[in-house]
């Protein structure tokens, strides 16, 4: 069930007014409907991996419980160490076994030993790394004492499965879901319509965007072997505004969901294509995850408060993590690496912290230096993306081994409709607009300066609801769903 | 809550009434202004997809107007037919390519499979009825409201142009030129196994094709089912037997016109199941003639099964 698709609609529907017209009394009752809503919504996918997320579920609860009740410091890193254990030997079962078994058999090919690796045949349970890292992020606070054990099986279920972020987040951390989960949710009206509005912004980004540069970037990835240097650029391009208005929507869908409900969920992205260097990237781009990174992993590993070599060896840690978690493939640690080395100068040269507020604040237009500061970090981000997308490193080089040829000064030549490729270009540049105007927002129409007076504001979303149902591509699967 | 719900109620009220009048009113100026021309003296319209497309040059067939289209099921044939004949009152004789692929269930890929379906719904949408609609929105749910999206940009985009002109773009004549037949180390192509392809039978597409020929008899047309010639590999002929048994029980009414077997060469076909330029230029005099002999007013069976006996010679 797609957040874009008609049955999450009417889903969203049965679950809204069942929560704030029938069970609007009793806190514990809403919790219950939300946890049975979402474990539906999960089971909707497979039912057979509803089974997991609830052993996950339990297994964190009772760590949880037991490390807060333990009386010695050991015990409690015993409890803590079978709950990371077990939720990270989960996720490499599923996820990475069978990339560790192919790798080592790579590698022993390439020594002359020929083994042929027992693979498991099993399909990744959406949103794995999502769930398992709510988990994670529970029992590491609970150690740390950061927050008690919760002691309401129902309230830390919903923590970890709150259907909003159960499969492609955003990321949660404990001390900020769960005590809204505890505290009894009014009804707002200003935060409905604000929910109400970045859904159908989020709708926008995923269903017309998103959808649109999909087909384009297929395409142009499928068959690169026979583009010119030109043409893969725009394919990265494509790919580049496919994959950010993707997962942005979908985090933007999830947040506006979660404010029905009276919830607030961390942000995930703040304007990252306008960012001026690629720490600033960094700290924009699917923030909760970056964040859990920085605080469960960067941080114990003495994060930049040691020496310069450390401070590297962090750095790389960290993105090499990162681009593991992402997926079981060489591409995604490729993509990891490089994002590590451009940012690792920024770090040594301690400028990382140069640009902390949005670009051109309180200005209408950027000055000529960050037009090309913005303009050499998204060609970054670009380039890093061709690992992401390309489906082996092979293929990745060789990509990029075309853009640098001859032809990257051709025109580029799609065997597509002309008038159709000119439409999503338009869009684009609508779309980049909008952003630019709305960069100091939660999300870009949160407040828009021009959307002031009601009329021009409703204009605006019949005409947002005109183009989505006019411009809407080919549905695809969210690329997040994948990790 | 209640300024809430009146407000958001009223917003998708709104906003469902906005995408009906911008997917509606284009669409009805569309039917009403849309132009099916056929030149005056084109007395036969020939309808089909691409095994008929490549084979009738129109060009050497002075009274018949190829109309195929490469890819197109009797579903999007038959919304075309209805335009052309409606608009084109000279049109005395229709003739429906019918080979042994289109009963296959490949078909109802080509009928609401997505590429297909993207392709040509937004082209045919306005001259459909509801219960096509249904017939697209019940096998492919998914994609069907995205289908409606595009044909209602598209009708926009025509009714904004004042674009309403159908005329060659709806199918004609497609030159192929060379052959990938054969590969060069076997140009005899011997002890080459035809693939088994039998699959199940498309009825949508049976049905449709019915529903062409009742509305071709509904605008007093001849109606003619006519199979274009094939290589002797061409894989679908496997599902002859099928194909015949369908022909005599839905469509005994019929004249079938047969050239399945028509005497070509090898270097007169593109692949298994189009013929090359060369191909369709021995093909089309070749009807032409038969046209001025008056194959469409008595069709003699016994030339035609003459042909059937012959074999495709080889190079």
């Amino acid at each position: 069930m797609l957040f874009n698709s008609f049955g999450f609609g009417i889903f969203l529907i049965v679950v809204f007014v069942l929560y704030w017209f029938v069970l609007n009394r009793k806190m514990q009752q809403q919790n219950l409907l939300l946890l049975a809503a979402s474990y539906f919504f999960y089971a909707c996918w497979d039912w057979r991996f509803l089974l997991l997320l609830i052993f996950s579920t339990l297994l964190d609860y009772f760590t949880g419980l037991k490390m807060y009740q333990a009386k010695t410091q050991s015990l409690k890193t015993f409890w803590l160490w079978l709950s990371v254990s077990v939720n990270l030997g989960f996720l490499g079962v599923f996820k990475y076994y069978n990339f560790f078994a192919a790798s080592l058999a790579s590698i022993c090919a390439s020594i002359g030993i020929h083994l042929s690796p027992f693979t498991l045949n099993v399909i990744l349970p959406v949103g794995i790394s999502f769930y398992t890292f709510h988990g994670l992020s529970y029992v590491i606070d609970v150690y740390k004492n950061r927050i008690k054990a919760e002691r309401n099986f129902i309230d830390y279920s919903l923590f970890v499965s709150f259907f909003p972020l159960l499969v492609a987040g955003p990321i949660e951390r404990a001390t900020h879901l769960l005590p809204q989960v505890k505290t009894k949710r009014e009804f707002n009206y200003q935060d409905a319509i604000n929910g109400l509005r970045q859904i159908l912004w989020g709708l926008f980004k995923k269903a017309v965007i998103a959808d649109q540069c999909a087909d384009y970037a297929n395409m142009i990835f499928a068959n690169s072997s026979h583009y010119s240097g030109s043409t893969l650029v725009l394919g990265a391009i494509f790919f580049t505004f496919q994959i950010y208005c993707d997962f942005s929507g979908y985090s933007d869908m999830a947040l506006g969901i979660a404010k029905l409900f009276g919830f607030e969920l961390l942000r995930n992205f703040a304007f990252p294509y306008f960012s001026r260097d690629m720490a600033e990237f960094w700290r924009r781009w699917h923030i909760s995850l970056s964040s859990w990174f920085r605080d469960y992993l960067y941080i114990p590993l003495g994060g930049s408060k040691t020496g310069t070599w450390l401070k590297v060896r962090n750095t790389l840690i960290i993105f090499l993590v990162s681009g593991f978690w992402h997926g079981a493939n060489w591409t995604f640690i490729i993509w990891g690496l490089l994002n590590a080395l451009f940012i690792l100068p920024s770090i040594l040269l301690k400028t990382n912290r140069n640009h902390l507020e949005i670009a051109a604040k309180g200005k209408a237009m950027p000055t000529f230096t960050e037009v090309m500061q913005m303009i050499a970090t998204f060609l970054q981000v670009i380039f890093a993306w061709i690992f992401f997308r390309a489906d082996s490193v092979t293929q990745a080089f060789k990509y990029i081994g075309r853009i640098f040829s001859r032809s990257l000064f051709s025109i580029p030549q799609l065997d597509v409709n002309k008038a159709q490729l000119l439409e999503v270009i338009i869009l684009i540049l609508c779309f980049i607009i909008v952003e630019w105007q709305g960069r100091e927002n939660q999300y870009a129409i949160e407040k828009l300066s021009w959307l002031r007076k009601r009329g021009y504001r409703l204009t605006f979303y019949y005409t947002l609801v005109v183009v989505i149902f006019l411009f809407t591509g080919k549905e695809q699967q969210f690329i997040y769903f994948q990790f | 809550m209640h300024r809430f719900l009146i407000k958001t109620i009223s917003f998708v009220l709104m906003s469902c009434l906005l995408i009906l009048a911008i997917a509606l009113i284009p669409g009805y100026m569309v039917n009403k202004f849309s132009k099916f021309s056929v030149k005056k003296d084109n007395t036969i319209a020939l309808f089909g997809h691409s095994h008929s497309e490549c084979a009738y040059n129109d060009t050497l067939i002075p009274k018949l107007t190829n109309l195929s289209h490469s890819a197109e099921s009797y579903f999007y044939t038959f919304q075309k037919v209805k335009k052309y004949l409606s608009q084109n009152p000279q049109i005395t004789t229709v003739l429906i390519e019918f080979s042994n692929n289109q009963i296959d269930t490949k078909m109802d890929d080509w009928t609401w499979g997505y590429t297909y379906m993207s392709n040509m719904f937004p082209q045919y949408a306005s001259f459909m009825s509801p219960a096509d609609f249904e017939l697209l929105a019940k096998h492919n749910s998914k994609y069907f409201m995205n289908c409606v999206g595009i044909a209602a940009r598209t009708n926009f985009i025509k009714a904004l142009s004042f674009n309403y002109d159908y005329t060659g773009k709806t199918g004609g004549y497609f030159k192929i030129e060379g052959s990938m037949l054969l590969p060069s180390n076997n140009p005899a192509g011997k002890n080459i196994k035809t693939p088994s392809n039998k699959s199940a039978i498309s009825t949508t597409n049976i049905q449709y094709l019915r529903k062409i020929i009742n509305y071709c008899n509904s605008m007093h047309k001849s109606v003619f089912l006519i199979r274009s010639p094939q290589h002797p590999l061409y894989e679908y002929r496997n599902n002859e037997a099928e194909f015949s048994l369908i022909r005599e029980r839905y469509f005994s009414d019929i004249k079938f016109l047969d050239f399945n077997n028509f005497p070509l060469k090898n270097d007169d076909f593109a692949d298994f199941g189009h013929l090359n330029f060369k191909g369709a230029l021995k093909f089309s005099a070749y009807i032409n003639q038969r046209i001025i002999n008056g194959m469409l007013n008595t069709v003699s069976t016994a030339s035609l099964s003459q042909l059937d006996n012959k074999t495709v010679s080889s190079n």
